[in-house]
């Protein structure tokens, strides 16, 4: 009972990365019958990772880069109830010079699919209390490698999560946002079937951590709701997991954490309101077994009626 | 409001129900193989006679004449075991499964898991300069050793070798004493594995416990806790198994101890200690090639590595071939080549072309870095073939020293070739080139993949006519993997499976006059 309380009390779902705009993580919900598609590019890298919890470099990989390029569409299902459906394309590749010579890798990453509902709402003298839950499930699109740290595109496992939100805003467009997520991610298929993580495995599977996802926001409308603007907290945890070892390459059951700080911005286009443009920008201040990535994005939602 | 609550619950239930079906899809993954006891399918009384690969004969090892069944000496050995098997503890009934009716298993799984740990490549300093593991200062960092392929190989064979003599040894005194086992000599016990009506003095699962012990020791010094807490568990789930009492454990020990001190012996002497020579010496060695054919293979790595891995790891004694130069590959295609031209073609289709199903392949025998290395990949399908056709510890200490032994010669005959050509890898020769396996710290000419893969499919085509053919797919497989891996020329694979096929000619001859067939 206690664990059923606590699964209450814990979150809801996300899907992938760092989507910036209509993310199961945000409290955004669309109206009955409405769509907002967002459109989203960034661009990260990184030429320092930590190894376990040291922070090295590798002159053979040099700096990683990495591009995603994300759809995600949120449709008012409900007037309280959004659906979210996307799916990133990623492509990363090591700088040149490098001593690796490897090649990088790109393709569709993971689907995702996340139900975002309102579960409670209240207004005080001066602003609101917002409270939203997320259930989300993604899975990979295509058959890409897991195993090819660190140009893998993803982590290559199914995920199921469940997140809390909780938003306070005040009238003057103040708002503070705090989310908490539990993501139970699945088993990876690597192409060989012996594996060392802190000792043999005689599988191809590899069990990729469930982590804990933190997200701390605070933000501000200006310009009659038109322009937000958002400094932001990701914290990401992973419950096992072991360690890269020295100078190895990472591997899908390396116990992963970041503490990423970042900014988000949108604009809503006075003369056509029904669209934005977004920038977004991040940085991994602390990790393990995790890229110091540094991230900057664009992108453009629209939304619209059906 | 009853309502909404209703299906608030419901939503909960489904979600709850999701997780448990999740968590329940989430099977345990294996961290050990799935050994059990099983039937032997012969038992080779005449093994005693059987030639062994160092000692020269098998009383050359003395143990003490065994008491009688009947004495009071024996019938106290014997108590003792019943009353150890009285009260079984939950971890020692678990030790007993582990270890098995065959021992030669586990110690094999434990050198592969070993050798995976330390696979490990130095990483460079601040500085840029690289730093070797050092056997006077095991500790490090980097700790010793780098267990890479010669490594690996070599700590196999000589575990094997002291394996296999070692049984040859005990065979000889089992059946020139035949001391029964303890539960023909007292039908109350029955023991735990499946009885295969071996005489039981000296005990063989003492002799390969012990053996294997010492020789890994001397390869892995930082693991000599583990390896002695593993070997005191052996031994002493052979008495909780029921199957040997204390004085069958220690004559085998005896066996094991002095057998592996003859391995050690010839390790410590087999020119292993020089195989990674300084800068000076590996400038010369490459300079040579230089002169001879005009190309050398260079280190692309950032920061260089100033010394390839291993340059003088041809002078390492083999086993069976006489002389590098008899099963030296013929020159690889010059720089001007339409052979290396079309290679280059050739590779770089691959990797712009590369299918999933050549991906697969390429991940499927790299066993590269962290991993237990292609021997230690053909250990593993021997051991698995060997338990399918029932083995017993001697055959299987048999197979496995063929094996090892044909794949340390088919290495050293592969870095011969390497240094001795010193041929550039695909990386060095063809501009803005991509791979998607890591390109390795010596000469691509030949392939050691290649080498070592068919050299172990031939023994393992000796061993196991019936697979023969499965095995030599497979080594052609590891061979081409490293092709589209993009870090070998299909000729470096190609000649390098002849190479390995040639080597291993020479143990199978060893192995067909053992007076084993």
């Amino acid at each position: 009972m206690k664990t059923l309380k606590l699964l209450v009390i814990a979150l809801a779902i996300l899907a992938t990365n760092n989507l910036a705009a209509q993310t199961p993580t945000d409290a955004i919900l669309m109206g009955p019958k409405e769509i907002c598609m967002a459109f989203t590019y960034q661009y990260g890298s990184w030429d320092q990772y930590w190894e376990g919890t040291r922070l090295r470099k590798n002159e053979n990989v040099a700096t990683l880069n990495q591009q995603m390029g994300a759809f995600i569409a949120a449709i008012g299902v409900h007037k309280k109830v959004n659906l979210l459906v996307g799916v990133p394309y990623v492509k990363t590749h090591s700088s040149e010079p490098n001593g690796g010579k490897m090649a990088g890798a790109k393709g569709f990453q993971d689907i995702s699919f996340n139900v975002k509902a309102q579960v409670y709402e209240r207004t005080f003298e001066k602003g609101a209390l917002t409270v939203l839950a997320n259930a989300g499930y993604s899975t990979p699109s295509t058959n890409y490698l897991s195993d090819y740290r660190p140009y893998s595109i993803g982590f290559g496992a199914s995920e199921f999560n469940l997140r809390l939100i909780g938003q306070y805003k005040w009238n003057s467009g103040l708002f503070m946002r705090a989310a908490t997520a539990h993501l139970w991610r699945g088993q990876t298929e690597a192409e060989r079937d012996y594996y060392y993580a802190n000792g043999s495995y005689y599988t191809a599977l590899m069990d990729v951590p469930n982590a804990w996802e933190f997200n701390l926001v605070a933000g501000k409308w200006f310009l009659d709701n038109k322009l937000k603007v958002e400094a932001s907290y990701v914290g990401i945890k992973s419950v096992s997991g072991d360690d890269i070892r020295i100078y190895n390459a990472g591997q899908p059951t390396n116990k992963v954490q970041f503490d990423q700080i970042g900014m988000n911005t949108q604009f809503f286009l006075p003369p056509i309101p029904w669209m934005s443009v977004l920038a977004f920008f991040s940085h991994n201040v602390n990790g393990r077994n995790a890229g110091k990535f540094t991230r900057f994005g664009i992108g453009t939602t629209i939304q619209f009626g059906f | 409001m009853t309502c909404k609550m209703k299906k608030n619950n419901i939503i909960l239930s489904f979600i709850i129900a999701c997780l448990f079906i999740l968590q329940a899809c989430e099977e345990d993954l294996p961290t050990m193989a799935n050994y059990k006891d099983y039937s032997f399918a012969s038992v080779d009384s005449d093994a005693g006679s059987w030639t062994p690969v160092l000692l020269s004969s098998p009383d050359n090892i003395v143990i003490a004449d065994p008491q009688p069944t009947s004495s009071a000496a024996y019938q106290t050995e014997l108590e003792a075991l019943k009353q150890v098997r009285s009260s079984l503890s939950e971890s020692q009934k678990k030790a007993i499964a582990y270890w098995t009716n065959n021992p030669t298993l586990r110690w094999n799984e434990i050198a592969l898991e070993l050798i995976a740990k330390y696979n490990l490549i130095p990483g460079p300093n601040e500085d840029g300069s690289y730093t070797l593991p050092n056997p006077n200062n095991p500790d490090g960092p980097p700790p010793f050793p780098f267990a890479h392929p010669p490594y690996a190989v070599r700590a196999l064979a000589y575990m094997s070798v002291a394996q296999y003599d070692g049984l040859i040894a005990a065979w000889h005194y089992k059946y020139q004493f035949n001391r029964a086992e303890p539960s023909e000599v007292d039908p109350s016990i029955s023991p735990d594995y499946i009885s295969n009506n071996i005489p039981s003095y000296p005990s063989d699962g003492a002799v390969v416990a012990q053996a294997s012990k010492e020789v890994l020791k001397a390869m892995f010094p930082l693991e000599a806790d583990y390896l002695e807490e593993m070997a005191n568990q052996h031994l002493n789930s052979l008495m909780w198994a029921g199957v040997n009492v204390q004085s069958d454990l220690d004559a085998g020990k005896i066996i094991g101890q002095e057998v592996a001190s003859i391995a050690l012996s010839r390790a410590a002497n087999d020119n292993m200690s020089k195989a990674q020579p300084n800068k000076a010496v590996s400038d010369s060695i490459k300079a040579s090639a230089y002169d001879r054919f005009g190309w050398q293979w260079e280190n692309l790595e950032s920061p260089v590595r100033p010394v390839g891995l291993t340059p003088l790891y041809s002078q390492v004694d083999m086993w069976y071939v006489p002389t590098l130069e008899e099963v030296r590959p013929i020159a690889p295609p010059g720089m001007d080549s339409p052979e290396l031209a079309a290679d280059i073609k050739k590779l770089v289709d691959i990797a712009d072309n590369v299918t999933e199903e050549q991906r697969a392949i390429a991940n499927y025998w790299q066993d590269g870095l962290g991993t237990y290395t292609p021997p230690g990949h053909w250990n593993k399908i021997a051991i698995d073939h060997l338990i399918a056709y029932g083995q017993n510890p001697i055959r299987s200490a048999r197979t496995l020293a063929y094996l090892n032994i044909a794949m340390m010669d088919a290495g050293i005959s592969c870095w011969d070739a390497k240094y001795y050509y010193h041929y550039p890898r695909p990386i060095q020769l063809i501009p803005n080139f991509k791979t998607i396996a890591g390109t390795p710290n010596f000469p691509s000419y030949t392939s050691g993949h290649s080498v070592f893969s068919a050299a172990g499919a031939e023994v393992l085509s000796y061993v196991f006519p019936q697979d023969a053919q499965k095995f030599r797919e497979w080594a052609l497989e590891a061979a081409v993997s490293r092709v589209y891996g993009g870090i070998h020329w299909t000729f470096d694979a190609e000649v390098g499976t002849t190479q390995g096929i040639q080597v291993a000619s020479y143990t199978i001859q060893a192995a067909q006059n053992d007076g084993a067939n």
